[in-house]
């Protein structure tokens, strides 16, 4: 039988468009999913089956849509894309899925043939050996005969986010949302709806079941309601958006398709993520129809009940003219009205209930239109070739008889959708009345209504809405609602009908997904697996893209009858986030690629870029790395001429990232003595200190230079990333340890660019640029700083080095930093002032033997362990780390030390990391643990000695200087002979830095 | 001033104010001070700015407070303000005119256009006119303020072609 058209229907258009499905072009119409348009043109084989490739088709009509699963080749190749949710547009491409060489004719249902050995747990229990066969055969070759579509390739996500705060979030804009957003209009409440389809109505759309709301018919009364809501001044409506996730403190994430029934423009956002903070969440969310499970309840032709009456009613397509409708509730006679309605007329009306339980209305309505009606029976079973030809009713009496049709309509009731319901932590009850789990007990401020609470009357919801809207003091609402079909749910229990003709490759699903069968379940209790959860993974029943919407309670029923239980005794598996599948891309949004982290720049950065610079990372900033001179250099090449034109005439390195924290108030001296290891009191104003910040472990934490203006005004510096972690720090300790000290602090590491420029010539550079400051040794000694007015901002130059070489660093407003850094250079010219980046700074530095936190640091190394006991104020009463220096374990001194280390033949070099041990070879195989006395921190080649320099932790290191030791490599067993050596390669007289 | 971008509905501008942060207890001889070196009255509540065309003045926390130039000073009166403040020892004056940037977003849609960028709730229930806050927008720290017709936001100096491509970006997007 064949397709036909619902002129009658008003929310899909009459404009044709074309379609691509598999390659061959198809009309649909405008407002089509793929999967209407499919059946307006009789294509009931959509894909196949996950693990045993059976033919299958379209079940549902939602977003609970198990088997339609399509690609979408022009939209970035999309997998998994539901069919009965993706609306088509004009030239959209579609392609089925997981088939190969084509959809009608797939090698890899040569699965449903091999079927009887691939039970429940069948990897579990197969794929144990031989050794190596898992990675090299197994799992590659499951991975392409299992599964879903393929991923897309070089797409590069356009999604964005956006937030939202609002006083009441409704979700779904269906007849009880509508009816709550109805009760809200005007009021001073802000409130979102948020709804799945391009238009609102929900059941009212979706079928035939409500004739009118007051006397309006249902089309006419939602249109009024929209209006009335878009009219409003405190609601908004989100269509084509699905709430996918509901987090705790009614946080909610929703994703709206941008380009619904709309070709992507790849220069907009194709997703839109909202994240919804709210104070109280409306679930009117409707319900979701469940299956049967019945021989072959797979086949295509094979479609829900309410489904069908929904292609009718919302998408103006009945998928068949003449289907069997098999049921064991009273809802389903909406569909035979429907049916009726078009003219058409089902082939049989299959119904489980006792005969009693039938409603009068329904069995004088069969007769009144000659339908064959099967009282007290079930179908058996269905059979085809790639889909339904003939249906098995197993009738009152027991016999079987059969029915040739295309389409079977099977309806086991309703589940309350309380997916969002459940994770936002609100407990579920059983109700015997519609035999199904509903909500009980919200967690946070919930309310459900409607269908989701489970309240399946029509003329009861008003009342429901009233009462539990109550507390938002709104008026009352009563609308006359009309219904088709009675309004009493009835309904008899049926998960799964007997199976009489017994074939190894007829099967009854459970979980059409992931291809799980009644017998699975059987099989998975046999084996012990008798527990909800376990058997849920054991089969993988419900674990599919769909979460088993439409099996999963039945899986419950059948699960019960077997362990002699109630259902409510078995219990329900986690709901959990999302409701539907949504891409990583979806939730990565704009952090992504060039956004994919914050980055700060300093002021000079273009100057970096015009100059050839490489970045690296450091935290966020980006700073040179090196400065190429050409194309051809090496970043080796690079870091070798930058430091040694620095020690040959003079260097400059962009410091602006260096943490900077002034701290001012009449307790700044004692606040600073606490924080860190130096003593302050005796220091001289105008003078700066090499400063150590340790935690409360006696651990180092940062480092820097602590500028003293005077007792009661200190700038210091901090290293680049770790400059928030101190300034928190010292502000935690302020405001919770130490309040009563009048101490107020600022980050100032944004207002002053900074420019370290050191070398032997870096005086007469300085000096030219800076004409009235006297940069004589005396009158500007090592580890002092001048303030001073330059173009009337202030700025500050501290004579300090971290090369080793005579130094200075600058501080100076970020408006005049590059006019500066470019007046320096041209100054330092005739000198080749070369600019340096943080690689040539790390070997400069090694060169000297100071330590950079983080590389020397690990945060399990003490002042001590770096020899830095000079640093340590030992008459000091206090500071933060002081106590835990004398802790047996950091006091002990075979603690590991800083040391230097040096390869004996020079022309070898030594990896940063690697291990130091006491044997010149490792062994193959490594039987016995080898002693490990430590490990290279730091490493470089010196152009400056020609050789490899490293700096090293050692156990005891300070006692091992001038003892030969090895450094591993990574290239094999042979270890580097080194000899421990002072870390302070360069100068250790510091003629150069005090010149 | 320049402009970074503007629709229907949202437009901003970079602008060139500046600024001086200053951290003190609060009381009156805090205040006497401030009022004498800048001729203003620092605000008492937390979160809460006093502002004219001149000039914006905000408490952000109980102990900071931010004082903002909106129109051209002389530069120099301004590093006058933050020596002479910091003369006196219950007062922390810095200057932070050139390391932060300031922009003015403004138009109807200027809050969603914002919570594309922040979860922060800036419905004026939440977030009335003559307050200010401290939160993420685009994952940095910014400074908002509410002038009843548009928002000054100001972040650090360091963000401020990753802030501007941020807005850009979005609003073509969208």
């Amino acid at each position: 039988m064949s397709a036909i058209n619902n002129k009658n229907c008003k929310y899909i258009s009459q404009k044709e468009i074309k379609i691509t499905f598999d390659g061959k072009s198809y009309s649909a119409l405008d407002g089509d999913t793929v999967a209407s348009a499919l059946l307006r043109n009789n294509i009931r084989l959509i894909g196949r089956s996950f693990k045993y490739h059976r033919p299958r088709g379209i079940y549902t009509c939602g977003i609970e849509e198990p088997n339609a699963l399509v690609q979408i080749l022009n939209e970035h190749n999309e997998p998994n894309t539901r069919a009965t949710i993706k609306r088509t547009y004009d030239g959209i491409n579609i392609s089925s899925q997981n088939r190969w060489p084509s959809l009608a004719f797939d090698i890899g249902s040569i699965n449903n043939i091999l079927s009887p050995i691939f039970s429940a747990g069948f990897y579990y229990k197969t794929f144990m050996g031989p050794k190596g066969f898992w990675k090299k055969i197994y799992e590659p070759l499951i991975r392409r005969t299992a599964g879903l579509g393929k991923p897309p390739k070089n797409f590069r996500s356009k999604s964005i986010h956006q937030n939202h705060n609002v006083d009441i979030l409704i979700v779904g804009g269906g007849l009880s949302g509508l009816i709550a957003a109805r009760k809200l209009i005007d009021t001073n409440n802000e409130v979102l709806i948020i709804e799945q389809d391009c238009f609102l109505g929900g059941i009212l759309k979706n079928s035939n079941k409500v004739k009118s709301i007051d006397g309006k018919n249902v089309f006419e009364w939602v249109n009024e309601t929209e209006k009335l809501i878009l009219g409003s001044k405190n609601i908004k409506i989100l269509k084509n958006t699905l709430v996918t996730t509901y987090n705790f403190t009614n946080h909610l994430i929703a994703l709206e398709d941008k380009f619904a029934g709309k070709k992507i423009d790849t220069n907009k956002s194709e997703l839109t993520l909202h994240k919804i903070r709210t104070t109280h969440t409306i679930l009117a969310n409707g319900h979701i129809e469940r299956f049967i499970s019945f021989r072959n309840n797979d086949l295509p032709g094979v479609m829900l009940a309410s489904s069908f009456e929904k292609y009718i009613e919302r998408y103006g397509v009945a998928p068949d003219e003449k289907p069997v409708i098999f049921s064991n509730n009273s809802s389903t006679i909406s569909l035979v009205k429907s049916l009726i309605n078009l003219g058409c007329k089902p082939s049989a009306y299959i119904d489980s209930r006792n005969k009693n339980d039938i409603e009068d209305e329904t069995k004088d309505y069969l007769l009144k239109n000659n339908i064959p009606f099967y009282p007290e029976s079930e179908v058996e079973g269905c059979e085809g070739n790639k889909k339904v030809e003939k249906v098995y009713i197993r009738g009152s009496n027991k016999e079987i008889s059969s029915i040739n049709t295309s389409m079977l309509c099977p309806s086991g009731g309703f589940n309350p959708d309380i997916h969002l319901f459940t994770q936002s932590k609100g407990l579920v009850k059983w109700d015997d009345k519609i035999i199904s789990f509903k909500p009980d007990t919200a967690f946070q401020n919930t309310i459900t209504l409607g269908s989701v609470s489970g309240n399946y009357e029509f003329k009861n919801l008003c009342n429901e809405i009233n009462k539990k809207l109550s507390f938002l003091k709104v008026n009352d609402l009563n609308l006359d609602i009309e219904t088709n079909i009675r309004d009493d749910f009835s309904i008899s229990e049926l998960w799964e009908t007997k199976t009489n003709k017994m074939s190894k490759w007829s099967k009854s699903f459970i979980d059409l997904h992931n291809d799980v069968t009644t017998k699975d379940l059987k099989q998975a209790i046999n084996e012990g697996y008798d527990r909800i959860e376990h058997l849920k993974r054991y089969t993988t029943n419900s674990m599919g893209t769909d979460q088993g919407k439409i099996s999963s309670i039945n899986s419950l029923g059948i699960v019960s009858k077997i362990l002699n239980k109630k259902i409510e005794e078995v219990g329900t598996t986690t709901y959990r986030p999302p409701y539907a599948p949504l891409s990583f891309g979806a939730i990565a949004g704009r952090s992504t690629y060039e956004y994919y982290d914050p980055e700060r720049k300093t002021p000079i950065h273009n100057w970096h870029i015009k100059n050839n610079a490489v970045f690296e990372d450091v935290g966020q900033w980006k700073r040179p790395w090196y400065f190429k001179k050409d194309e051809s250099e090496s970043m080796h090449q690079a870091v070798q001429r930058e430091s040694k034109q620095t020690r040959q005439t003079a260097g400059i390195i962009d410091g602006s990232t260096l943490g900077k924290i002034e701290i001012k108030g009449k307790d700044a001296l004692e606040f600073m003595n606490l924080m860190y290891t130096n003593a302050f009191t005796k220091m001289k104003p105008m003078t700066s200190r090499y400063a150590l910040m340790l935690g409360e472990d006696g651990m180092i934490m940062d480092d820097g230079i602590v500028c003293k203006i005077n007792d009661k005004h200190f700038i210091a510096t901090t290293t680049s990333s770790g400059a928030p972690k101190v300034l928190s720090h010292m502000e935690e300790f302020l405001q919770t340890e130490w309040p009563h000290l009048q101490v107020f602090l600022n980050s100032i590491t944004e207002q002053f660019t900074t420019f370290n420029i050191s070398g032997p010539k870096a005086r007469e550079i300085i000096s030219k640029v800076f004409t009235d400051i006297d940069f004589n040794n005396e009158k500007f000694p090592f580890m002092t700083f001048k303030t001073f007015d330059y173009k009337n901002t202030q700025a500050r130059i501290m004579r300090a080095s971290f090369t080793g070489e005579l130094g200075y660093e600058i501080y100076i407003s970020p408006k005049h930093a590059l006019e500066l850094w470019e007046q320096l250079f041209n100054y330092g010219k005739e000198f080749n002032l070369v600019p340096y980046g943080t690689e040539t700074m790390h070997l400069l530095r090694a060169e000297k033997g100071y330590v950079v936190i983080g590389q020397e640091t690990d945060g399990t190394v003490t002042p001590l362990d770096l020899n830095f006991n000079w640093m340590i104020g030992k008459k000091k009463k206090d500071f933060i780390g002081k106590r835990s220096l004398t802790r047996s374990d950091t006091a002990r001194e075979d603690r590991k030390q800083l040391v230097g280390v040096v390869p004996i033949d020079k022309s070898l070099f030594i990896e940063e990391g690697q291990h130091i041990v006491e044997c010149e070879n490792l062994p193959n195989k490594i039987k016995t643990p080898i002693e490990y006395l430590g490990h290279i921190s730091s490493s470089y080649h010196s152009p400056n000695l020609n050789h490899c320099i490293s700096m090293a932790m050692i156990k005891n290191g300070n006692k091992l200087k001038g003892k030969k030791l090895f450094v591993s490599t990574s290239k094999g067993t042979k270890n580097i002979p080194v000899e421990v050596v002072s870390p302070v390669f360069i100068d250790p007289e510091n003629k150069r830095l005090v010149s | 001033m320049t402009k970074i971008l503007s629709s229907d509905s949202v437009n901003v501008i970079q602008k060139n104010f500046l600024q001086v942060l200053l951290r003190g207890d609060g009381r009156d001889q805090f205040n006497q001070i401030i009022a004498k070196e800048t001729s203003i009255n620092p605000p008492s509540k937390n979160l809460e700015i006093s502002s004219d065309d001149k000039y914006i003045f905000a408490k952000n926390s109980f102990d900071q407070w931010s004082l903002l130039y909106l129109v051209e000073q002389d530069y120099k009166k301004i590093l006058k303000i933050v020596e002479n403040l910091n003369m006196n020892d219950e007062i922390l004056a810095s200057d932070y005119s050139y390391g932060q940037v300031y922009f003015e977003i403004s138009g109807n849609n200027k809050n969603e256009f914002l919570n594309k960028l922040t979860n922060f709730d800036l419905r004026p229930k939440k977030f009335p006119v003559s307050t200010m806050a401290q939160t993420l927008i685009a994952r940095i720290d910014c400074s908002i303020y509410n002038l009843k017709d548009k928002y000054i936001v100001t972040c650090n100096k360091s963000y401020e072609e990753y802030f501007k491509n941020r807005l850009v970006d979005i609003n073509n997007l969208s």
